[in-house]
């Protein structure tokens, strides 16, 4: 590039009014250079885009009207069967079961402990540092390690939990070989992973309400109490529902632990929506059935994240 | 918030339970670790090491192939990084400060990428994978990560916070285009830089689930993905020092960075959710 054209200027005015003799191919040539600039700097991120983000997204609806089984490479257009089938699978909707637990189960208590962390965290104390970063390590763990981590926590008689659950008087517990404690035992990991994330989240909440709605609440004798139900939790509402929304979507995509821990047993007692996809496409090798189920998990997590988006903007309207 | 002194005691006693008990498994994973084979299997828990011992380490050593996970890792986290900031920086400059005809819609199309679970597009991936011959190789990997709708859109507003005056003044001084970008736009949008270098160093270390698809033997392997089989093979399920010490090995540099630069972690991370 020979001369400098300014990005969101008009091409044409420009070489209008400042060159004055050059031929007029030259100066075709800046206009047109001008107007693709913005598609060549936006070239490679669209290319690798379409090839890994959108066309697998289309491709997976279009593959989910076949029966495609990766063993006998030749593909039925079923129409909707695959679909059907999903319906007409008890397993199907002991998978989605799972999930809702798992998500009902997890959010509610990781919102709950990461929002009192939050506050206090918040409060200027000492220490603050080392309490940070003792909640918010786990955050930075590979799920695959914080799954070996626990699996010997939880393992029977020698791990950690019931040395100390037997000198409670609790029986002997094989928690991942139990059928209702095995998912209750995944959600305990996902909580102690996602809290400190949650909580830190919550605190660039916190740290943007203005402090004199607090002075005022004190001037009219409001107590801590009330100051958090009048003015906290109000103005924090936007960052509570949007990492609400968030930990749902983390709930749908769980896969790591699922596949370390329990392969999604005992009887498919955890079994999740991933896992699930991931049993069917690469384990059955019935790829038209696992691109459905896919589908429908992305359609779910479309309506989530859209959800997510909205709330993010108006937080932004807040701050 | 302010905080009277009689509030304080209540307020340490709560955060250093809450603390304890999200350190105490790591604590517990690292004693254990250190510990003879045997020691273990006792009914009555010991938290000190009888006799401590690195043995473990060196079984590590022995039983995977522990430092060619590390090279892949290293490889496809700081490659995919290399190719991010590229694709990222030229991406975000774009939509921050040029106007063009479908900007909106474009933007809104690359936002999809932060919308779907990474998981729901395994399937397909996996064909195209296959069909480009990329099946078990790192760069298969690092594949559908190598553009960033997170990092596009956290470079996009520090880009957009550079003002406009500025722009017109290196123009008149022959610093326009390219050059305006590489020399001024970019060394002003370096703390957007670490932010998602961090983020995006962290989630591709440890990420299991892609990797475990697209591998099919220890040639492009990654350390989490390496960790997991270990655990599945008869060595490693059955000797739990052994497999607390491959734990150890797989996160201690990771933690270590985090104890160091912490600060600096838990903002890019603040960031992330901002994000999306």
């Amino acid at each position: 590039m020979n001369r400098v054209v300014q990005p969101n200027a008009r091409p044409g005015v420009l070489a209008g009014a400042t060159i004055v003799g050059v031929p007029d191919r030259l100066a075709m040539r800046r206009r047109v250079l001008a107007a693709v600039r913005p598609y060549l700097y936006i070239l490679p991120t669209f290319f690798f885009l379409f090839i890994f983000t959108h066309y697998p997204i289309l491709k997976t609806f279009y593959l989910s009207l076949f029966k495609w089984n990766l063993a006998t490479p030749k593909r039925e257009f079923v129409g909707l069967a695959n679909y059907l089938q999903a319906w007409s699978t008890p397993l199907f909707w002991q998978v989605l079961q799972n999930n809702v637990v798992f998500a009902v189960g997890t959010i509610p208590i990781s919102l709950a402990l990461a929002l009192a962390l939050a506050l206090l965290i918040n409060q200027r104390i000492r220490g603050l540092a080392i309490y940070r970063a003792a909640l918010f390590y786990p955050t930075l763990l590979p799920m695959a390690a914080a799954a070996m981590i626990w699996l010997w926590i939880l393992t029977p008689s020698y791990g950690l939990v019931n040395f100390y659950g037997k000198a409670l008087g609790l029986p002997d517990i094989h928690w991942l070989g139990h059928s209702r404690l095995a998912l209750p035992a995944l959600m305990l990991v996902g909580i102690w992973k996602r809290l400190g994330y949650y909580m830190v989240i919550f605190l660039a909440g916190l740290q943007v309400i203005p402090e004199h709605l607090y002075e005022a609440a004190i001037l009219e004798g409001a107590g801590p109490w009330k100051r958090f139900w009048r003015v906290t939790f109000p103005l924090l509402s936007p960052t509570t529902f949007f990492v609400a929304i968030m930990a749902v979507i983390d709930s749908f995509q769980a896969i790591d632990q699922v596949y370390l821990m329990t392969q999604g047993g005992p009887g498919n007692n955890t079994n999740l929506f991933i896992f699930y996809i991931y049993q069917n496409a690469f384990r059955f090798f019935d790829m038209g059935y696992a691109s459905a189920v896919s589908g429908i998990l992305f359609l779910i997590l479309l309506g989530l994240t859209v959800l997510a988006f909205r709330m993010l903007h108006r937080r932004v309207h807040y701050a | 918030m302010r905080s009277r002194p009689f509030w304080r005691l209540p307020v340490h006693a709560l955060l250093l339970l809450a603390g304890l008990v999200v350190v105490i498994p790591f604590l517990w994973i690292t004693l254990t670790a250190f510990k003879e084979r045997n020691e273990v299997f006792s009914l009555i828990p010991q938290w000190l090491p009888a006799h401590p011992t690195l043995q473990n380490f060196w079984g590590v050593l022995d039983a995977m192939p522990f430092w060619r996970y590390y090279w892949n890792t290293l490889v496809v986290a700081f490659g995919l990084l290399g190719v991010q900031l590229i694709t990222i920086t030229l991406a975000a400059y774009a939509f921050a400060r040029m106007e063009f005809r479908g900007r909106d819609v474009l933007f809104i199309l690359l936002l999809v990428q932060l919308m779907i679970a990474p998981q729901s597009t395994a399937i397909q991936n996996y064909v195209t994978i296959v069909n480009l011959g990329l099946l078990d190789t790192r760069l298969a990997i690092m594949a559908p990560y190598l553009a960033s709708a997170f990092g596009t859109f956290l470079l996009r507003q520090t880009f957009k916070g550079i003002p406009r005056e500025l722009e017109e003044a290196a123009a008149l001084d022959g610093c326009g285009g390219l050059r305006f970008l590489l020399y001024i736009a970019v060394p002003l949008a370096i703390p957007g830089y670490l932010a998602f270098a961090l983020v995006s160093l962290t989630y591709h270390w440890n990420e299991f689930f892609w990797p475990l698809v697209i591998t099919e033997t220890n040639k492009a392997r990654t350390l989490t993905l390496g960790l997991g089989i270990f655990a599945q093979t008869a060595e490693g399920a059955a000797d739990w020092t052994m497999l607390m010490a491959a734990t150890l090995m797989v996160i201690a540099v990771p933690l270590a960075c985090f104890l160091i630069f912490q600060r600096r972690f838990i903002n890019s991370f603040m960031q992330s959710g901002l994000g999306g």
